[in-house]
């Protein structure tokens, strides 16, 4: 039978955001798959030549709106690392809270995006429901909902005050408890067993070939997360990664779906081992300008980021570099679509979470 | 760069277990003439917890290696440093022939394309960055750039389990 290329993207009804895959066909079988990214490509690397360092973790907060505020808190940690700034404990620990806080809103985004795709609308409205929640939190401890610029050079700019954060934590806990009947739905429902089961099986040999990051391995039986390193006051937290073995596209989304209850409590210890008490330093501000270089890895929802920061003693870096949890992930995702079916080609394309925006910067 | 030596060295990475985690250019902007046009590019790669790179200098005209032999997931990054930094990436797996990016300024980050842009920024007056001038102190000389893995400690001892 003659080869069909058929172009997926830039616009599709999955695709929140733009991105084509030329997909080679042989008959009904995908059997190539060539990417082209850059539609929403914004050359954010490049204002580091126009953007002064203390300025610049606006810009990289700007990466995405999802995982905004983690793109803020890696570039602040990098600059840290490299101007040797000790960061408050009480601010230390308003990040790890407000970093798990945006993994529970980003994987009820991403949940409720796969349930849109392969069709479950009402799931779709109910993950979206429980996601506002969390973005009315966000609204209400940094004053924005997508872009918080809570994040400082140094530490954090705004407080939670101890009874606001005891409030947060009752809200979050009865999210988790709400989210257990969605939860049931995802792991039991037939129609999402037949759509998603069996489909886009990533083996953990693969897995690692292809140097998958976060909820991507993971749902492939690899027990990786930055987390577990112990940087940014995680070494104080006790969990443990969320695995699944059967790598296929239900697996990652019930990867995701048990990340969510163990994002509240992991901010449930945080809340209690954190300093208590008003008025605690929040913020110890750099002097002068960085030099030297330094690689910052952070586990966000999607998996590990990293970032490279190069400063050279001016008040403007010489190289900023994002690596995102997505273009980690984009080579697995193409070996999945290789050798599937056409229309299994959306669900897998959804399930690495993509997030073209982080991916292109 | 010695070709065979750095392959030899990442198929040690590839068989160790290790996980490629980024490759990185990064234009390397000094007054020496000698280092014009030249751009460091870092393979980085991690197991677990640990963290270790290989840095080269590539000057212009050196062919670089892909490494996508023994990381196939090299070739995304190898085909953005095509792109963006202008370097012949020889031998990628999946050569994408320049349909990355979509950029409307090709090669954006070469040495020569920063240049040129922070000297027009100088001519119109908009603040940015500059370009080290012969004669001054080079740019951060005051203390030598040193790669400090960030964020990323030996796991806590105390902490059973917190590594793999």
């Amino acid at each position: 039978m003659k080869k069909t290329i058929i172009p997926f993207g830039p616009q599709h009804p999955v695709l929140p955001e733009p991105l084509v895959l030329d997909l080679i066909l042989d008959d009904e079988k995908v059997i190539d798959a060539v990417p082209t990214i850059g539609y929403i490509h914004r050359g954010l690397e490049m204002m580091v030549e126009r953007v002064e360092y203390t300025e610049m973790g606006f810009v990289v907060e700007r990466i995405c709106g999802i995982c905004s505020f983690m793109h803020g808190m890696g570039y602040a940690v990098s600059l840290e690392s490299i101007m040797n700034v000790e960061v408050p404990e009480r601010a230390k620990w308003l990040r790890l809270i407000w970093a798990e806080i945006s993994r529970v809103q980003s994987h009820l985004l991403w949940l409720g995006l796969g349930a849109d795709a392969f069709g479950f609308e009402n799931l779709f409205m109910h993950c979206w429901r429980m996601r506002e929640e969390v973005l009315d939190i966000f609204e209400k401890t940094t004053g924005g909902r997508i872009i918080h610029s809570v994040n400082r050079i140094g530490g954090v700019k705004r407080d939670v005050s101890d009874s606001e954060l005891a409030a947060i934590l009752a809200r979050l806990q009865e999210l988790a408890k709400a989210f257990e009947e969605t939860a049931r739905i995802f792991a039991s429902d037939p129609s999402i067993a037949h759509r998603l089961g069996g489909v886009g099986v990533l083996s953990a040999a693969d897995a690692l070939e292809t140097a998958a990051v976060g909820p991507m391995a993971r749902a492939s039986g690899i027990r990786t997360d930055t987390r577990l390193y112990g940087a940014n006051l995680y070494d104080q937290i006790e969990f443990e990664p969320v695995v699944e073995t059967a790598g296929d596209c239900l697996a990652r989304a019930v990867v995701r779906m048990r990340e969510i209850p163990q994002s509240i409590d992991i901010v449930r210890q945080a809340i209690e081992k954190m300093p208590k008490g008003e008025g605690l330093p929040l913020e110890n501000k750099p002097r002068g300008n960085p030099v030297g270089e330094t690689f910052t890895r952070l586990e966000q929802p999607r998996g590990e980021v990293l970032y490279y920061v190069k400063a050279n003693g001016t008040k403007y870096l010489e190289r900023f570099r994002a690596r995102t949890p997505t273009f980690a992930n984009i080579p697995a995702m193409i070996k999945l679509v290789k050798g599937c079916d056409l229309a299994d080609v959306p669900n897998i394309i959804l399930t690495i979470d993509p997030c073209i925006s982080c991916t292109e910067r | 760069m010695d070709r065979e030596p750095f392959l030899a060295r990442v198929e040690g990475y590839h068989k160790g277990g290790w996980r490629l985690a980024l490759i990185n250019a990064a234009s390397v902007l000094t007054a020496d003439e000698a280092e014009q046009g030249a751009v460091d590019v870092t393979w980085a790669f991690a197991r677990d917890a640990e963290f270790e790179h290989i840095r080269e200098r590539i000057m212009p005209g050196d062919e670089v290696p892909s490494i996508s032999p023994s990381f196939s997931a090299a070739f995304l990054y190898e085909n953005e440093m095509r792109e963006l930094f202008g370097l012949n990436v020889t031998g990628i797996n999946v050569d994408l022939q320049g349909q990355l990016y979509k950029t409307s300024q090709k090669v954006p980050f070469s040495p020569s394309a920063i240049r040129a842009r922070l000297e027009a920024n100088a001519a119109a007056g908009i603040a940015s960055a500059t370009m080290p001038v012969a004669g001054a102190p080079a740019h951060g000389a005051a203390k030598p750039a040193a790669i400090a893995p960030a964020a990323a400690p030996a796991p806590a001892a105390s902490k059973p389990g917190a590594a793999e």
